[in-house]
């Protein structure tokens, strides 16, 4: 009977403690709030200094990861030992190894991360296009500058992925359902996209450098981009037009005569450059391509190319390093030499600079007739390197020529020299004999492995693969 | 149950305190009463011993009053009582004796140890404690008693081997780093998501990394976590919590398994101190079979010969003269084959009375490192504990504490790599100067990497208070409350001294990468148990609440060109710096708990667990999730029909079911953000879109199921336990991968797929022999794990279509299959699976491997005879895993000594394919598909002496000096058919663990 009491007492004590435990309630201990470093995506705009953070953002990406970076991860590096410009000395744990070899597979990380960080930007810059756009808080002209910087930016990474990976799907939107099953589009419609999109951004970006350098994309770094695309693209006319428009803006841009500060951060050639990291810091390719001792660790200038340089050619003395260990000696490229971080950054990576929109008009106006046209720009260039006007008259030769001086001018220059040779059709004839691993379908990369998983709307792999 | 809406942290607080405040009053009024009327009674007095001496410590009961004292230190006693009354003797792990009083007044009384205490032994499950006998679930234990014995300092290289269903790979040799664990098997596709719960008192500890991959990337295959800064000395026993019955009460968070922790606590009884000191060697466990120079550069000639290379190029160094020819270094004895010396001390004092007892402790760890330099890492702290009660018994007061300092300081760069690829003609690591030697530039010499240093400090505080009041003999109110707090500094320099001189590099080009992290948590638990007793059925119940919150604060700095190398340490002298990160995040968590047990007739046993759970890691709609289990015992040995024989002494079979889940997915996964990025451009800091969108995602859940017998043979000398289980996760949540053209590579999201883990778990416990003198018992535990993935809807049109299968475990890996090497080319070979000509991924990359154990354990032998003891543990593994290749035979490093049988000239048919110096385009393709192949999946199966540890007791030295010496062995000896090597590894490529041979002594008094 007592037990039996107590039982009944103690079981009311604990119904009570048990009530008073479960009357916390359940909802809103768990709410937290914001972490201290993100913002929500919709406010990010609402404000002129964030809109402007998330824009520069992606510049820092492309200068730091993926196929315009300077290190020896980026396309500067790796097709110049794709191709003819750098020979590779280093083991096969580097990236470079599988780019020397010709023997890239589709499950190569260093593939896969210039197509991942590609997109990665487009992404952003597609959420930047339609942030400003739903924006009612940014001014007209931070709306008009963003969009115009976002479509640029889309149209030259899409430009790089077309040359690299052939048909690819062309990404204007922030929708992955829509993104994830995107399909391949053949390359002629992707620079149909490219074209339209520097024609918007022509006519959105303003004319003068946005802030400090020329390191925004203006008006006429859309239009450097778009006479490339037009040349490209074989669109001759077009092309020769707006290497016109920013040649011809002299308020701008002007000759570096001096070789030795062509790629110096305040050069009147430079159409677009990259700002480093921080104030003091330089450029990644000062690292990746100086040779500090010898023998070369990783790469050196390959004697072809060296020997391609006339003994008068001012830019083998401007731009050509060397180094010997008694025995032989090792070239590179020493357009940009300043690795180390000084009181005051002095040179910038240039990505468009005024030498190759004499060389795209050159083409351009060979291939539409305008033989005359053509030696004018390709002597310019001749000139300025401290050599004679071109012997040639014809058009094969004017062409080869101006293919010489694109080589001589543009080494190691985000891979020119293997877009060149790819779209003139010369790879097989330029590489014969110097890259045993080349097998034509090399023009290509491998699209990722992991993205034929992911998407199979992208199949079928390139061949070759 | 949404009473109060507003400052719910608070109210909380002020609840569990309100209710710990009860006993106050109470407890002056207990003290007030009179205790007890001994005018009657007479002082009966004596000792109590063991086999071994006297037995401090033993509770001395008059049966059937409260009337009790407690064994002093010499094992003496004295207590009050009547000649009519009898005295019990009980101590844990003994038979309790019963002696009738009588006319006799001094007893000496002799206790035996309890073959049957393996099923007495009261177990914690986390909220409650069980006796063995009536448990429920599945709950594996080790003790004090196997931790001492072992000389390591991570946790979980003391339950290594020693547990059934718990599978422990160490991932590094070098200390500090960290230990994989597999409670029964990888439950989430997410392979960062299969870690347990981890308890130290009632505390959480959190395992999340503390590391950043800016600072120790080079040196640790994966970020450390906190886990090694838990004192090894202070810990008392280490229970692993697996099945449904024993995991549902941690809900959410118990779905990986649940480790408890629980920490030494001060016996009743005179004040003892022990003090152990101990000092040892530590080498690597195994190398790598490595050409030697005349292999090496016969390799290499026939290499350019194949490659119709007649003049060796100028960078041929090791062949072409530049480096000496009849040089020969063995690296890896020269990298990584110093001796590490280790020394360890640990002391405690400890003692109390009935109404409160002690401990307090303290440890010191130091150990060096294999490769060469002065790199050490050293381990000290703390720990003490108090538990007090009130002497009517009603309130009790327990606190806990431990504080650990880790201060570790390696080289920033694992050498292994270096000392398995370096040539073996490679030149001289000094010059006749003694300055670093570079051999003209033609080498980077592997020491110079030395000269950056890994260094981190970890300090770790934790702390639990339990305040309990017993309101009547059946009701208890209790509540905990917890504190930790983790600070851990970490940095890596790169100065430009690791360069080559000859480069002119100067300090410039120096740089500091800094890590700091900052975790706290708290953590209030307060409960209400309720016991009701009618005669047949007893039941216990259990409800209660949690309430954690945890913030980590991670700053993450580098920075770049320093004015010297001697201001390395300095970030103020770094002429650029830059943030990665800077980071706040806050965890919440609460939860609300329940538990039912009843028990019939001492032979049927119900328990039933339930919990609630919310965590702030998911989004509004998906805060919050329900976790219950069953289980039920039956004790057979309880029936009637078993009373009447001798053989059986224990029997029982068990079941449960039920559900827990996992929330590890990271926190702020739900929201919509731009994260800071650190990187800056025109001067500014950038902005990155932290993630896809998905707001919706919820609780991935596992469903347990386990059925097991446990039996006791002849007095329970023979003890078997078996049981067989099934988990199944599904809901699964993951960063499911997503083609790149989104931005991202993952989306977190639910995954409609379920993973099976089955397996069947043995343990048998033998005593062989059991005398005075002479005992021998042995332990054999065996688990056989099947990990599978059941169901994935869709699977085949999925980004896991060439990473999953259905029906194979989570463990395959899809490679070639190797098809020898070709007769006329020398190249390897592989099956063209879709026939086109071509070996490409992923059409031929169809074979699917099996990473996973095939079945693991351990078997422990102690033998004591007189003074000597001995105990050793045979750990074995049973699996394949990736060999260790060093690319193309033919090139500038060095190769496994197979490597001799290469492919020479067609219509060869060795193992290895033709040699070349990187020009053959095809064979350098085939290495890495090789590498990729089922060639390159080989047996990695290893029986490994663990440990083995001798000690012997020296008679008593003086007036209760107690002193012994101890010999132990850590990884003394492996055999295994793995040639990359030691077997046990996560990522290759990283120092294996060490073989540990260590002496000490133990003094006690």
């Amino acid at each position: 009977m007592y037990t039996q009491k107590k039982s009944i007492s103690g079981f009311r004590a604990f119904s009570f403690t048990l009530l008073v435990l479960l009357s916390v309630s359940c909802d809103s201990f768990v709410d937290v709030e914001l972490p201290k470093s993100q913002l929500t995506g919709s406010s990010v705009f609402l404000e002129s200094n964030t809109a402007n953070a998330a824009m520069v953002n992606i510049y820092a990406g492309i200068r730091d990861q993926g196929i315009l970076s300077g290190t020896s991860l980026g396309i500067s590096h790796n097709l110049g030992v794709y191709t003819d410009e750098l020979t590779f000395y280093g083991a096969s744990s580097y990236a470079a190894f599988y780019f020397f070899n010709n023997a890239l597979l589709p499950s190569n990380i260093y593939v896969t991360n210039y197509w991942n960080a590609a997109y990665s930007q487009i992404y952003a810059a597609n959420a930047v296009y339609e942030g400003v756009d739903a924006s009612t808080a940014l001014s007209t002209q931070d709306v008009q500058r963003l969009k115009g910087e976002a479509l640029f930016v889309r149209a030259l990474l899409h430009f790089y992925l077309v040359n690299l990976y052939g048909d690819i799907p062309y990404v204007t939107t922030t929708d992955y359902q829509i993104n994830s099953s995107v399909p391949r589009l053949p390359s002629g419609e992707i620079y149909g996209y490219i074209i339209s999109d520097l024609q918007q951004a022509i006519v959105l970006l303003p004319e003068e450098y946005y802030g400090m350098g020329r390191v925004r994309p203006n008006r006429y770094a859309a239009a450097a981009l778009l006479a490339r695309a037009y040349l490209y693209n074989h669109q001759w006319a077009e092309a020769a037009e707006l290497a016109s428009s920013v040649i011809n803006y002299s308020a701008l841009y002007s000759d570096e005569m001096n070789l030795q500060h062509t790629f110096l951060k305040d050069s009147p050639e430079t159409i677009w450059q990259l700002s480093p990291a921080m104030e003091g810091r330089n450029t990644d390719e000062a690292a990746t391509f100086t040779l500090l001792a010898a023998p070369p660790a990783t790469v050196a200038l390959t004697n072809e190319l060296v020997n391609a340089f006339s003994p008068e050619d001012a830019r083998k003395a401007a731009w050509i390093g060397q180094v010997t260990d008694g025995n032989s000696i090792w070239y590179y490229s020493a357009k940009y030499r300043q690795a180390a971080t000084e009181a005051a950054s002095s040179e910038y990576s240039i990505v468009f600079r005024l030498p190759e929109q004499y060389l795209i008009r050159a083409e351009a106006r060979a291939l539409h007739g305008d033989f005359t046209g053509a030696l004018e720009d390709l002597d310019h260039i001749r000139h300025k390197a401290g050599l004679a006007g071109s012997p040639a008259t014809d058009l094969p030769d004017i062409l080869q020529e101006i293919l010489t001086q694109r080589r001589l001018e543009l080494f190691t220059e985000y891979g020119h020299r293997f877009f060149d040779l790819k779209r003139t059709g010369q790879l097989e004839t330029a590489l014969q004999g110097i890259k045993p691993g080349w097998d034509p379908t090399d023009s290509l990369f491998p699209l990722p492995e992991t993205e034929l998983l992911a998407n199979p709307n992208l199949l079928p792999q390139n061949p070759g693969y | 149950m949404k009473f109060i809406s507003a400052n719910n942290g608070l109210r909380v607080l002020f609840y569990s305190l309100t209710l710990a405040s009860f006993p106050c009053s109470a407890l002056a009024r207990a003290h007030a009463s009179p205790l007890g009327e001994a005018y009657f009674q007479q002082s009966i007095t004596g000792t109590v011993s063991d086999a071994s001496g006297s037995l401090p410590g033993v509770i001395i009961m008059v049966k059937g009053t409260t009337r009790s004292t407690i064994s002093d230190g010499e094992g003496r006693f004295s207590i009050a009582a009547a000649n009519n009354e009898v005295l019990v003797f009980s101590f844990t792990g003994f038979k309790a004796v019963e002696v009738a009083i009588g006319e006799q007044t001094i007893f000496n009384i002799m206790l035996q140890e309890d073959a049957t205490q393996l099923k007495e032994l009261e177990i914690n499950a986390g909220y409650y404690s069980v006796k063995q006998k009536e448990s429920t679930g599945s709950i594996s234990r080790i003790t004090a008693k196997d931790i001492e014995t072992q000389p390591v300092t991570n946790v979980l290289a003391t339950m290594q081997g020693r547990m059934p269903g718990v599978s422990i790979t160490q991932s590094t040799g070098t200390p500090g780093g960290g230990f994989d664990i597999a409670i029964r098997g990888r439950n989430s596709l997410r392979g960062d998501a299969n870690a347990p719960l981890y308890i130290i008192d009632g505390v959480p500890y959190s395992s999340e990394s503390i590391g950043s991959s800016y600072t120790s990337a080079t040196l640790f295959p994966v970020t450390s976590n906190p886990l090694n800064s838990i004192s090894l000395d202070a810990i008392a026993s280490i229970e692993v919590l697996k099945d449904a019955d024993a995991t549902a009460i941690y809900g959410s968070r118990g779905a990986n398994g649940v480790v408890l922790i629980t920490t030494k606590k001060g016996a009743v009884g005179k004040t003892q101190v022990s003090i152990n000191a101990s000092t040892g060697v530590g080498n690597i466990t195994r190398f790598m079979d490595l050409m030697n120079t005349q292999q090496y550069l016969a390799m290499r000639a026939k290499a350019f010969e194949n490659d119709g290379v007649t003049q060796y190029p100028e960078y041929a160094y090791d062949i072409n003269g530049t480096w000496g020819r009849n040089r020969y270094t063995d690296w890896q004895k020269e990298l990584t084959g110093g001796t590490s010396e280790i020394t360890a001390f640990q002391g405690s004092v400890s003692g109390g009375t009935g109404q409160t007892q002690f401990l307090f402790g303290t440890n010191y760890h130091t150990q060096t490192s294999v490769v060469p330099g002065n790199f050490i890492y050293k381990k000290g702290g703390g720990n003490f504990s108090l538990n007090h009660s009130s002497t009517d018994e009603r309130f009790k007061l327990s606190l806990s504490g431990s504080y650990v300092v880790q201060d570790n300081d390696q080289p920033a760069f694992d050498p292994t790599i270096d000392s398995r690829s370096l040539a073996p003609n490679a030149p001289a690591l000094y010059d006749a100067q003694g300055n670093l030697n570079w051999e003209n530039g033609t080498w980077t010499n592997p020491l110079a990497n030395l000269a950056a240093e890994f260094k981190s400090r970890t300090n770790d505080f934790i702390a639990n208070s339990v305040l309990s009041y017993k309101i009547n003999d059946d009701l208890i109110i209790k509540s905990s409350f917890g504190y930790s707090t983790t600070n851990h500094d970490e940095t890596r320099t790169a100065p430009s001294t690791v360069y080559n001189p000859a480069f002119n590099l100067g300090s410039e080009y120096s740089a500091l990468f800094v890590n700091t992290l900052n975790r706290r948590s708290w953590i209030a638990e307060p409960q209400v148990s309720y016991k009701l007793d009618l005669n047949r059925a007893k039941i216990d119940v259990l409800a209660g609440g949690t309430f954690q919150k945890q913030v980590s604060n991670n700053l993450t700095q580098y920075g770049i060109g320093f004015t010297s190398n001697s201001l390395i340490y300095n970030l103020a002298a770094a002429s650029s710096r830059t943030i990665p990160l800077s980071d706040e995040i806050t965890y919440k968590y609460q939860a609300f708990f329940g538990r039912i047990n009843l028990k019939w007739d001492s032979k049927y046993i119900i328990n039933f667990t339930a919990r609630r759970d919310g965590s702030s890691r998911f989004g509004p709609k998906n805060q919050f999730a329900g976790f219950a289990a069953l289980g039920a015992a039956w004790i057979i040995s309880e029936e009637k029909f078993l009373k009447n024989q001798n053989v059986l002494s224990f029997g029982k079979i068990r079941g449960s079911y039920g559900s827990t889940g996992s929330d590890q997915i990271g926190d702020y996964q739900f929201l919509d953000t731009y994260t800071s990025s650190g990187v800056m451009y025109q001067g500014i800091v950038g902005l990155l879109p932290s993630r896809l969108y998905n707001p919706d995602f919820g609780w991935e859940k596992t469903k347990k199921l386990e059925a097991a017998l446990e039996l006791g043979f002849l007095k329970d000398r023979i003890f078997l336990t078996a049981a067989y289980y099934r988990n199944r996760s599904s809901n699964q949540l993951v960063g499911l991968p997503v083609p790149a053209t989104t931005g991202f590579t993952s989306l977190q999201a639910n995954l409609n797929a379920t993973v099976q883990n089955t397996g069947f778990e043995l343990s048998l416990d033998t005593k062989n022999i059991d005398t005075k003198d002479f005992s021998w018992s042995t332990n054999i535990n065996l688990t056989l794990p099947h990990n599978k993935l059941v169901s994935f809807p869709g699977l085949e049109s999925s980004v896991y279509k060439e990473q999953y299968r259905i029906g194979k475990p989570l463990a395959i890996r899809m490679v070639y299959n190797y098809k020898g090497v070709n007769e006329q080319t020398g190249v390897y070979q592989f099956e063209d699976v879709n026939g086109d000509g071509q070996i490409t991924s992923p059409d031929d990359k169809q074979t699917a491997v099996d990473l996973s154990p095939e079945f693991y354990g351990g078997l422990q032998n102690q033998v004591r005879y007189k003074s000597w003891t001995l105990s050793f543990l045979f750990q074995f593994v049973k699996q394949k895993n990736q060999g260790f290749t060093l690319g193309n035979g033919g090139m500038m490093n060095n190769q496994p000594v197979e490597l001799v049988n290469s492919w020479q000239a067609p219509g060869d048919s060795n193992s290895y394919q033709v040699y070349t110096t990187g020009f053959n385009s095809e064979a350098v393709t085939a290495q890495s598909l090789y590498e990729s192949s089922t060639a390159n999946i080989v047996d990695a199966s290893f029986i490994r002496l663990k440990n083995i540890a001798v000690s012997y007791t020296l008679p008593d030295l003086s007036n209760g000096l107690k002193s012994s010496i101890l010999l132990q062995a850590q990884n003394l000896l492996t055999i295994t058919p793995y040639k990359g090597g030691d077997p046990e590894f996560g990522t290759l490529g990283f120092l294996p663990p060490l073989r540990v041979i260590s002496a000490g002594i133990q003094l006690t008094f």
